[in-house]
């Protein structure tokens, strides 16, 4: 740990030529790092920043492909904080076009009141109660609403007492922001405000939702029904006061199965320019047919607001 | 160069110096001050029960740490508990044992480790290590609910800070005079019983502080936790003597950082100060750890000499 040191020069005497020369590199080092500090700044304004909700970032990053050549503009797609933490990098003036999975509320926009929010519908999803392997194969396919409550607040917490398997149910929560939650709150408690405060194990994003409730004996949470395989997660059906309504793409666009959800693409403004071709390409025909790739229904046609 | 020149040069490195230093102190200190300020909103709506209070529910405006506290320390007491005594060993195979070109292999490749970025570590945790704890739990008959809990991640994290115990333990142990180790030979003494006998208690103090170091590591270890932990709110024992909310899933005041509540926290005062309450808890317990174990690094050098 205390290597010898080089012996210093006597001092008084002059440098050794060999010592003087690393002060011009030492110079050059620090101009060269302060310099490339100020680089980034220079490509900021050809980026096109795209951010939000990790059920709506199947299409924009698809979209991104395609537009990246077209366009010739760079165009970043990411999933920050899921849709509440797009819609905050948008009001913060960070990215250009925020991905929500719900819709804006008051709320967001007394938040950030310097930023015009514009809604523009890109498509319908719905949220799915999905559960693993074990739970779907021991018999549970539907469930209560009542059920579900009495699962959220801890009241019921063995699948036998909803026509399952004995085995304890490990309910995933989902984080606080993400709109999957938001729309799972609405449907049990009619308003995502009035939901009890709970203490669940909680995931994030929807893959990794799918992930741990495929790993996991028991497991159920709140899922983009775009993301129930039916392979590793599988989507329970609704009982409601007009039957058991099983999550398709029929009962979805028709707004049967309750928990559906509309998918945004959100801007600070009118779009103009590069945003606007991107909205524009996500509502064209080839946009739905991204859409519809991904396994959410297409909006009927690309409005402002909601 | 002229005697002027000479006269000039050491005050100009020293200006240079000092200059760092006070922007490096500053930084901190202005940190710490901002954290402070921004956090005040939850210390005059809760007061001392932020500290103690064992519920976190923010959208009932009610915060408590002492459950995140539980799992900070818990997680790292698990890590400890593992890398320290693994860590230890390998620095006294590597400083007293093995051959010196044995010991140069083993210990880069020890280091190497060091250098893997935490979030590979975490996608490595959500890949194995959490299907082998929930197997391996479930095969032990806890009944667990899942593969995320408090002991994944601290055996995770004690994967990530053994290349820091191991290296620091081995300066530690190199620290001490080599006319030690010849007196004991001399005396009569294996080389085992030389080890244990002679250097491992001359070195503890700076082994002490090689695990204290790490420790401080292991506390702020944010990305690798938040994949494994489970992140479940609220988790506090009856009593502090049960070992099930190991094996549960839990929250620790890095995960909570890292997560996605900040983002919702931020435009109201309260709850923001509550996280930012959160990072001047972390920063208080890391810069306590770091510092205790700073001190004794140095203390047990110049006991050496």
């Amino acid at each position: 740990m205390s290597p010898g040191r080089p012996a210093a020069p006597h001092r008084g005497a002059p440098l050794p030529h060999s010592m003087q020369r690393p002060r011009l590199g030492l110079a050059a080092l620090i101009a060269t790092s302060l310099l490339s500090a100020c680089g980034d700044s220079l490509d900021a304004r050809s980026i096109l920043r795209v951010n939000g909700s990790t059920t709506v970032n199947p299409i924009a990053a698809e979209a991104a492909e395609v537009l990246r050549d077209e366009l010739g503009v760079e165009i970043h797609v990411d999933t920050q904080g899921g849709s509440s933490g797009g819609i905050a990098l948008l009001g913060e003036g960070r990215i250009d076009i925020g991905m929500s999975s719900k819709p804006l509320t008051d709320e967001d926009r007394r938040r950030y009141p310097d930023a015009r929010f514009v809604a523009h519908r890109v498509g319908e999803d719905a949220v799915a109660l999905v559960v693993s392997a074990d739970v779907w194969n021991g018999g549970v396919r539907s469930l209560s609403r009542e059920s579900m409550r009495g699962i959220y607040e801890g009241r019921i917490t063995d699948w036998s007492e909803v026509g399952g398997p004995e085995q304890r149910i490990v309910f995933f929560n989902k984080e606080p922001g993400r709109g999957t939650w938001e729309v799972f709150a609405d449907w049990l408690y009619g308003d995502a405000d009035d939901a009890p405060s709970v203490s669940f194990p909680e995931v994030g994003g929807n893959e990794e939702t799918r992930n741990k409730v495929g790993g996991t004996r028991g497991a159920m949470a709140p899922l983009s029904y775009a993301w129930a395989d039916g392979k590793e997660v599988f989507a329970l059906a609704l009982e409601t006061r007009d039957g058991v309504i099983t999550p398709t793409p029929e009962s979805i666009g028709s707004s049967d199965y309750p928990m559906s959800r509309p998918l945004f693409l959100i801007t600070d403004g009118d779009p103009v320019g590069d945003v606007k071709a991107f909205i524009d390409f996500v509502g064209s025909p080839l946009g739905r047919d991204i859409v519809r790739r991904h396994g959410y229904l297409p909006s009927p046609a690309v409005t402002p607001g909601e | 160069m002229t005697a002027l020149a000479r006269r000039r040069r050491p005050r100009l490195t020293r200006t240079f110096s000092i200059a760092a230093t006070a922007l490096a102190v500053l930084t901190l200190a202005g940190m710490a001050v901002l954290f402070a300020a921004q956090s005040l909103p939850v210390w005059q709506h809760a007061g001392l029960s932020y500290l103690t209070g064992t519920e976190w529910f923010y959208r009932d405006e009610s915060f408590g740490v002492a459950s995140m506290l539980y799992g900070t320390i818990a997680v790292a007491c698990v890590a400890v508990g593992l890398a320290a005594p693994i860590g230890i060993g390998a620095a006294v195979a590597t400083s007293e044992l093995l051959p010196p070109h044995v010991r140069v292999a083993v210990k880069g490749a020890i280091e190497l480790l060091a250098g893997i970025p935490s979030v590979v570590f975490g996608l490595l945790g959500v890949l194995f290590l959490r299907g082998f704890v929930y197997d391996g739990l479930d095969a032990g008959g806890f009944d667990p609910l899942s593969g995320d809990t408090l002991l994944t991640a601290g055996v995770l994290l004690a994967v990530m800070i053994l290349p820091t115990v191991m290296t620091l333990s081995d300066d530690a142990l190199r620290a001490v005079p080599d006319t030690q180790r010849k007196a004991a030979r001399g005396l009569g003494l294996t080389r085992v019983e030389v080890v244990v006998r002679v250097v491992l208690p001359q070195a503890a103090r700076g082994l002490v502080s090689a695990v204290l170091l790490a420790l401080g590591r292991a506390l702020g270890e944010t990305i690798a936790v938040y994949l494994v932990v489970g992140r479940r709110d609220n988790q506090f024992p009856e009593s502090l003597l049960t070992l099930r909310p190991i094996v549960e899933p839990g929250q620790t005041l890095s995960s909570k950082l890292g997560g996605s509540e900040a983002s919702v926290a931020w435009g109201d005062p309260l709850h923001w100060g509550a996280i930012v309450g959160l990072a001047v808890v972390l920063l208080a317990l890391v810069t306590t750890v770091t510092l205790v174990g700073t001190a004794l690094a140095r203390g047990g050098v110049r006991d050496a000499r």
